[in-house]
């Protein structure tokens, strides 16, 4: 293929020569971002939940200590005291294959177990690990948005007869969510970036098209600098949407 | 005000002592040596830290005979050749393939090891060499030769090729039936394969011979030409077969001086 220079020294060539890899990275690391978005907030959200449950009475109040309380804070203590890599390589190479294994997996085994890791093995190890990473920190966006609103407002609540799911529903979270939208679009965000550790385990997404590129041309501007605008890009679209989202849910408190 | 004087001369002869120190220092420079300690046997690092392998002892050899000094510094492969290139590194050596690719943008020293790629599977298959690979999801190190290959005969967009960091992270992946097979360089492919009992390596005779070369910056003629002739004595006295022994258990082939 023909040498094509940009400004005298940007090989564009080497990047429309590979540029399959990059457009098929660029929707996987949408595709991940988005999944792990959804995903963190579920588990964020019960976890948040669990880690501000209370109860008066034996036995709901050891049962909130033991078994909610306890096991969610240890959980959020890992995820946020680990480095994400370090987790991506523990999933992937010691936990999944613990539970998909084709002679002794403890969730699928066989010849199904031999093609989901060779299809989707990546793919799922990044999920569950990115998953399980976000859904601590959102755990803790929830938690403190949670603990932000007045405790006077869940008394009244309470003393007027709704249950502790009613106030949560109705009086508590619209509350709480307006204040945690800020902070969860940092954490979209910060997704966003970390999907490019998922590379280290072959995952093909964005940084995994420039580092080919750069294993394979020894060039390090034209691949690394590619990636880093499309990233760009892409986190100045997330934070616009955040800021669209705050402008419509912001609004009651402003009235 | 004796003891400020004493105090005074002391600091002043510790000054003159450690510049002298350092300029002798800087007489026989040491020269950075980088190497990716990931690729037993080639080098990687003992229990104790140290780095070795072959490449280690093949390159100290080399140095005591061209009388250089050196240190040797575990680099990243992904990085390793943007060190070469910024000064960080000096020369290096890792196992690095001599092809017409690499020859554009760095100088390589006559071989010092004879290389061919070789292919591992699950002791279970049937392939016969790269060409029964087709569709199989196929595993290598990122800008390898064995990238290289596959990517000639596949396609290099081709989502099949799955390439990862450094050869234990493709083997471990192939060990644990994430991938269908691994193509590498023969030394590290065997030495990987025999660690697990589930797999085999399969030689395609389509593979070209190759040979490792240190890699050197583009127009350091001196330290090319100092290397090469370190080398040439290291091949001449039988110590070149004798690290050869050591770490593949096998007779050293001829190297050509080209």
């Amino acid at each position: 293929m023909e040498q094509v220079l940009w400004f005298g020294w940007f090989r564009a060539d080497i990047i429309s020569e590979y540029g399959v890899l990059f457009w098929r990275g660029l929707q996987m690391t949408i595709a991940v971002t988005l999944l792990c978005i959804v995903q963190g907030t579920a588990l964020g959200l019960s976890i948040g939940m669990a880690r501000v449950a209370e109860a008066r009475h034996a036995p709901a109040r050891q049962i909130c200590h033991y078994a909610l309380r306890w096991p969610s804070s240890v959980y959020v203590s890992f995820f946020r005291g680990t480095p994400l890599f370090v987790q991506i390589l523990l999933i992937h190479f010691a936990v999944l294959p613990l539970f998909i294994n084709p002679t002794d997996g403890l969730l699928i085994s066989g010849e199904a177990a031999r093609e989901l890791k060779q299809n989707y093995g990546a793919f799922l190890s990044g999920i569950v690990a990115l998953t399980l990473n976000a859904g601590a920190y959102i755990s803790e966006i929830f938690r403190a948005g949670i603990q932000s609103i007045d405790k006077g407002q869940v008394e009244a609540s309470r003393s007027l007869g709704l249950s502790f799911a009613r106030t949560m529903y109705h009086v508590v979270l619209p509350q709480a969510f307006r204040r945690m939208l800020p902070p969860l679009g940092n954490n979209a965000i910060s997704l966003l970036k970390d999907s490019s550790l998922i590379s280290a385990i072959g995952l093909a997404e964005l940084a995994y098209a420039a580092r080919t590129v750069a294993g394979a041309y020894s060039r390090y501007w034209e691949p690394y600098l590619t990636i880093s605008l499309m990233y760009w890009v892409l986190t100045l679209g997330l934070a616009y949407l955040v800021k669209k989202l705050e402008a419509r849910y912001g609004r009651g408190d402003s009235r | 005000m004796k003891l400020l004087h004493k105090i005074v001369a002391s600091i002043g002869l510790i000054t003159l002592a450690t510049l002298t120190w350092g300029s002798a220092q800087a007489q026989t420079k040491e020269l950075v040596v980088g190497s990716s300690a990931t690729y037993r046997p080639f080098a990687y690092e003992s229990p104790s830290k140290e780095i070795v392998g072959y490449d280690v002892d093949m390159i100290k050899a080399i140095a005591q005979k061209a009388g250089l000094k050196i240190k040797i510094v575990n680099t990243p492969w992904t990085g390793i050749f943007a060190a070469l290139n910024n000064g960080d590194l000096d020369l290096v050596i890792s196992g690095v393939t001599i092809n017409d690719k690499r020859k554009q943008s760095y100088d390589f020293t006559t071989p010092y090891f004879e290389a061919r790629q070789l292919i591992a599977v699950h002791s279970n298959s049937s392939a016969k060499g790269l060409k029964d690979l087709a569709g199989k999801k196929i595993g290598v190190v990122t800008g390898s030769t064995g990238d290289d290959m596959a990517s000639r005969e596949f396609g290099k967009t081709n989502p099949d090729i799955r390439r990862f960091e450094s050869t234990p992270v493709v083997m471990s992946e192939l060990a644990n039936n994430g991938l269908d097979a691994a193509i590498g360089d023969n030394g590290v492919i065997a030495f990987r394969a025999q660690e697990h009992k589930q797999l085999k390596t399969v030689s395609d005779p389509g593979f070209p011979k190759e040979y490792f070369g240190i890699v050197v910056k583009q127009g350091n003629k001196a330290l090319q030409d100092k290397l090469n002739a370190g080398l040439a004595a290291v091949k001449a006295d039988g110590s070149y077969a004798q690290i050869y022994k050591k770490w593949f258990l096998a007779e050293a082939p001829a190297l050509p001086a080209q």
